[in-house]
């Protein structure tokens, strides 16, 4: 960028400098008091000095607004992004992200996010921290999985996941009551009645844990050691409604259909306290025999999947 | 549409002089596809010619109508973002012209699924288009899904439809299983409408 910047041009609110071969942005931004879009893709930005030093005590920190980096090189997001606090559209598309750092959660004004076209295999539970966060664009990746926490992305409207490596989806995407558009094209979702019929027996701790915690047992941090009273915090409550029960770690996986608007049924894996509860998705009831439905159809369309079709009305999927 | 004995080989300089030429070639009786194919693709595009029609939503591609072809036609920009696409879909009996104005869309083609098919689509082909070049459909030749795969460049595309239509048939790709859709329109002769 040229030197003196900020002296031509004080008052300069949007800079395009896409498609200039830039291998570096410096000080020369930091000076820019009323900068709020910057576009700088198809550079070969991606090694240090990307970002310019000293960004954090920059009026640019707080000002700028909008960040297009796509087409450049970076192979992980530079912290010194993460301190451009008032950011509110970010895209590094087409890059070569391999992960998103946890910190990403600092960007907390970030409503368009766009990471398609890298090789981003995990998504941290720490994205779903983005209160504002409308549009997420993961396309074109290699995730294998979606954190069930994602669903605490109140705000979004539109969830962007074609064509990466998905199998599955968590349960918890129907509580995504925004949600507008889904794509989901181009993963590998099962397609067939899955049962992950391997479930490790619950340790004697596990036992006790949920013992404790469905009779309401009484207990105050001073009758327990500190790790067992963060461990009793921990139950997840068995999803079945007819259960009422909890689980710590020893849970059985399931894949069960739901469909979608009538028109796409989606594989949604979540978790049960024992083999021998059942999916709030079926009309079978708890007993005590394991005799898992096996028989079960797959188009289970019942009351929780029909509201959730209800809720995502507009859904687009591929 | 037939193929009459002599056709026309029309160059548009400018947008409004294809869509002049266009209504002059629909109010004929029998139109040729060749010709409104090569008229479609003679005309070199000018972004200043088309911007006021060029409206882009953050979320999902766009369809904003340019004229509408004294009901014979329908001419629309179409606007996608990056990572932008459409569901596989067909053209209820119509005839689809598709020019790039901006950018690159790829097209995929697919068979229709078998009547009691319950299984994976099958691709027949895919291809990228080029600023300038114009693609041409109708459902006897199969389905198509368009995207924009680019994750760096937003795409603009000029749609003809003969007859026009506002609606048709998504598909699952996964399964083939049909679902009938209402289009809407961004926007209408460069007004954003209000849904």
């Amino acid at each position: 960028l040229p030197a003196g910047l900020s002296q031509w041009f004080p008052a300069l609110e949007v800079l395009d400098v896409s498609g200039t071969g830039l291998t570096e942005m410096g000080t020369e931004l930091l000076a820019l008091p009323c900068l709020h879009t910057l576009l700088a893709k198809n550079n070969r930005l991606g090694g240090p000095g990307s970002l310019p030093k000293g960004l954090e005590q920059a009026p640019l920190a707080r000002s700028l607004r909008v960040l297009n980096l796509s087409g450049n090189r970076f192979s992980e997001l530079p912290p010194a992004l993460l301190q451009l606090r008032g950011l509110r559209s970010l895209s590094l598309g087409g890059n070569r992200l391999h992960g998103i750092p946890p910190d990403i959660q600092e960007l907390h004004s970030l409503e368009f996010l766009y990471l398609g076209g890298n090789f981003i295999t995990a998504i941290p539970p720490e994205l779903a921290k983005l209160p504002s966060l409308r549009y997420l664009v993961l396309c074109d990746n290699k995730i294998q999985s979606i954190p069930p926490q994602l669903a605490q992305l109140h705000s979004l409207r539109s969830l962007s996941l074609h064509n990466n490596l998905l199998t599955y989806l968590p349960r918890e995407i129907l509580n995504l009551v925004h949600l507008e558009e889904l794509s989901l094209r181009g993963n590998p979702l099962v397609v067939r009645f899955v049962r992950d019929l391997t479930y490790n027996p619950p340790s004697l701790q596990e036992l006790a844990g949920r013992t404790v915690k469905t009779r309401n047992v009484p207990y105050a941090p001073s009758d327990l050691p500190d790790s067992l009273v963060r461990y009793l915090s921990l139950a997840s409550n068995c999803p079945n409604p007819k259960c009422g029960g909890v689980y710590f770690d020893s849970c059985v996986r399931q894949i069960k259909f739901v469909d979608f608007c009538g028109k796409y049924r989606l594989p949604l894996m979540h978790y049960l306290c024992s083999p021998e509860c059942s999916s709030p998705f079926s009309s079978a009831s708890q007993s005590s025999t394991s005799q898992s439905s096996t028989s079960q159809s797959e188009s289970d369309s019942e009351d929780e999947a029909s509201v959730a079709a209800h809720r995502m009305q507009k859904v687009l999927l591929g | 549409m037939e193929q009459p004995v002599q056709t026309e080989t029309w160059k548009a300089r400018s947008l409004e002089e294809l869509v002049r030429i266009l209504h002059q070639i629909f109010a004929e009786d029998k139109v040729s596809v060749d010709e409104v194919h090569a008229l479609m693709e003679s005309y070199e595009s000018n972004p200043e010619e088309w911007l006021q029609y060029a409206k882009f939503d953050q979320y999902r591609y766009t369809r904003n109508l340019v004229d509408s072809g004294n009901g014979k036609f329908n001419l629309m920009i179409l606007c996608w973002g990056e990572g932008h696409g459409s569901s596989i879909h067909d053209h209820t009996d119509s005839h689809c012209f598709m020019k790039i104005l901006q950018g690159n869309l790829k097209e995929t083609l697919f068979e229709w699924p078998e009547k009691k098919g319950n299984g994976e689509m099958t691709k027949k082909s895919e291809r990228v288009l080029r600023e300038n070049q114009c693609a041409y459909i109708n459902d006897s030749i199969g389905l198509h899904r368009v995207e924009n795969i680019s994750h760096t460049e937003p795409a603009v595309s000029l749609h003809l439809y003969s007859p026009p239509f506002d609606t048709c048939n998504t598909f699952d790709q996964r399964t083939g299983h049909k679902h009938k859709v209402t289009m809407t329109f961004y926007s209408q002769f460069g007004e954003r409408t209000v849904c």
